[in-house]
């Protein structure tokens, strides 16, 4: 490190030009990173935060919720599985909402939930409903940039019906639009018309089961029922219509920009080490281990993308307070380590090469040389 | 009185087949304790491979070489660095100083690699600049330095480690003459001051009034000339 931080102190404004470039890199990497995080977390944050691990879903279904539907038979082998806490039925169905108090349309995903099961939403203003009331509806607060506030009456447009706003929740969006929780009475009532028989309620089908179970659970259930299939919260989010693409394009954007850290401090470091092969040469005759000047090399890389990214973390958290409420944006702790971690480790793979070629200068150049 | 550097028989071949070239052949060389030998030969005489083989940094063909009485042969590029770290001085033509290193720090620099004591490392870089009358430049970079300077401080860089010996290429190549006498008056003062030998290279016959033997490299062997010093 000696010799790392002296040349670094002698030549400012050649390292610094690297660290602006890492900077650039690693700033756009973050935000991107986060960006895409955000995306993700306004689409699916709904099923995301939900407590449970696996869902049931019919066989045929291609693991999206809204084309699997189940009914009892499947709720009670899977509530004999892993007991009556841990199965949960959930449907779901898109929709779209007029407000009676408010000039808006807007596209909605109801949620018909337990109201006393592990997938009750969270009220976070207002107030829960229980599973007898009716006409009550719990949305997100995403909602309430529409104009919709605790009170107002919300009328879905293919049924007709509607209910009155009771409480808020936070983060529940599927579809990237937001959720609107009803209960299973309510959902019965969408699904039959009003009026409807009590018992033949009972048999309107839901999408999913929401399981909260052990690998072991899971293999039994799906060893007792045909015709379903097990599916883990990850395969779930992924086969919401969207994510995948969404996901997968912004991915390769990332996996550019890491692509493209690596190479352009690849090729500064080459160029500069290639400048110097006399210097090593003279160092390596002095009696410079090998050891000692790869880590030279590696030291100063780890300076600067580490330096680089100190300052982009910064600006990072600057700029996701500058931006506006509509654009998703999210960079929890474990992304941020990881997202670093790999940055560091690519610009120190793009330092091999240096390296390398400083292994290969031979000792026998410092003799008989005029050059300075 | 021993020997700092000994060289037995010391063939350097290149080339293989029909036209090989040895640029080195049975050449025998011993330099003693508190001795300044100067090594001439025109350009193309074999001066570097000679300085780069008694310098731990080419393997000759055959032959043996001992510096401070340890063998040369079957040592691993590991610990050849090591001795030379440890024994060997070098100066480089154009005295070939690190860019981005302080004067001090080109002391201090080879003082941590041989992992001396930081304190010691100070007081032994202070004592060589003092002598060498460079202290008051010691916060320089080599860009802020004359030749004759970067060269005073290329000596005190060679002599840091207390190595046995020191090898010198062509240290006045880049000097005017009186600079030039200057390096190698202090060169000779520090072989004789510290106990130590010290060989140079060089091409210039007029730098040779502080060596106490001058040798010509001709056709591989070394040849002593004594006759050919001109006296100022």
């Amino acid at each position: 490190m000696f010799l790392a931080l002296r040349e670094i102190r002698h030549s400012k404004a050649r390292y610094m030009l690297i660290l602006v470039i890492l900077l650039l890199v690693s700033f756009l990497v973050l935000f991107v990173t986060g960006l895409a995080r955000g995306l993700a977390y306004a689409n699916i944050s709904a099923i995301e935060n939900m407590p449970s691990n696996y869902y049931v879903v019919q066989g045929d279904a291609d693991h999206t919720f809204r084309r699997s539907q189940l009914n009892d038979a499947e709720l009670k082998a899977a509530r004999a599985v892993v007991g009556d806490k841990n199965a949960t039925p959930l449907a779901v169905q898109m929709s779209t909402i007029t407000a009676a108090d408010a000039d808006v349309k807007a596209d909605i995903t109801f949620f018909a939930v337990d109201m006393d099961g592990m997938l009750a939403p969270k009220v976070i203003q207002g107030e829960g409903i229980s599973n007898e009331s009716q006409g009550s509806v719990i949305v997100d607060q995403k909602l309430e940039q529409s104009g919709i506030t605790i009170g107002s009456t919300i009328r879905d447009q293919a049924s007709g019906m509607s209910w009155k706003v009771a409480g808020f929740v936070q983060d529940s969006s599927y579809s990237h639009t937001p959720v609107v929780f009803i209960n299973n009475r309510d959902w019965q009532e969408m699904k039959q018309g009003v009026g409807q028989g009590a018992a033949e309620a009972q048999s309107v089908p839901y999408n999913v089961i929401a399981l909260h179970a052990d690998t072991g659970q899971v293999k039994e259930i799906t060893g007792q029922l045909d015709n379903v299939e097990v599916i883990t919260q990850k395969q779930a989010i992924s086969s919401i219509p969207g994510y995948s693409a969404e996901q997968n394009s912004l991915l390769m954007m990332i996996v550019f920009l890491f692509v493209i850290a690596a190479f352009v401090l690849a090729v500064f470091f080459y160029v500069i080490t290639i400048q110097k092969t006399s210097q090593f040469g003279i160092l390596k005759a002095m009696g410079t281990k090998m050891s000692y000047l790869a880590w030279s090399v590696v030291g100063q890389v780890m300076i600067l993308s580490v330096a680089s990214l100190c300052i982009s973390l910064l600006l990072t958290f600057g700029m996701n307070r500058a931006l506006p409420e509509s654009m998703p944006f999210q960079l929890d702790a474990s992304t941020i380590i990881l997202t670093s971690c790999l940055f560091v480790a690519m610009s120190l793979l793009g330092a091999l090469i240096s390296v390398a070629k400083v292994a290969k200068v031979d000792a026998l150049e410092a003799i008989g040389r005029t050059g300075a | 009185m021993s020997a700092k550097l000994l060289m037995k028989q010391v063939t350097k071949t290149y080339g293989d087949g029909d036209s090989t070239l040895s640029v080195l052949s049975n050449l025998n060389l011993q330099v003693n304790e508190g001795e300044f030998v100067a090594v001439l030969g025109p350009s193309g005489s074999g001066k570097s491979t000679f300085l780069s083989a008694a310098g731990a940094l080419l393997t000759p063909t055959s032959g043996e070489i001992f510096i401070d009485g340890e063998s040369l042969t079957n040592k691993d590029k590991g610990e050849l660095t090591k001795l030379r770290l440890e024994k060997i001085g070098f100066m480089f033509q154009s005295a070939q100083l690190l860019p981005y290193l302080k004067v001090e720090e080109q002391l201090l620099y080879v003082a941590r690699l041989a992992k001396l004591d930081t304190r010691e490392a100070k007081q032994r870089a202070a004592y060589l600049l003092k002598r060498l009358e460079i202290w008051e430049r010691r916060d320089r970079y080599p860009e802020q330095l004359s030749g004759g300077e970067k060269q005073r401080v290329a000596i005190a860089r060679a002599w840091m480690n207390k190595p046995a010996i020191l090898f010198a290429d062509e240290p006045t190549a880049s000097l005017d003459f009186n600079r030039g006498r200057e390096v190698v008056r202090m060169i000779a003062d520090e072989v004789k001051s510290e106990g130590k030998a010290a060989v140079m290279v060089t091409h210039d016959e007029r730098m040779l009034e502080w060596c106490d033997r001058v040798l010509y490299l001709e056709e591989g062997h070394l040849i002593e000339k004594k006759s050919l010093v001109t006296v100022h």
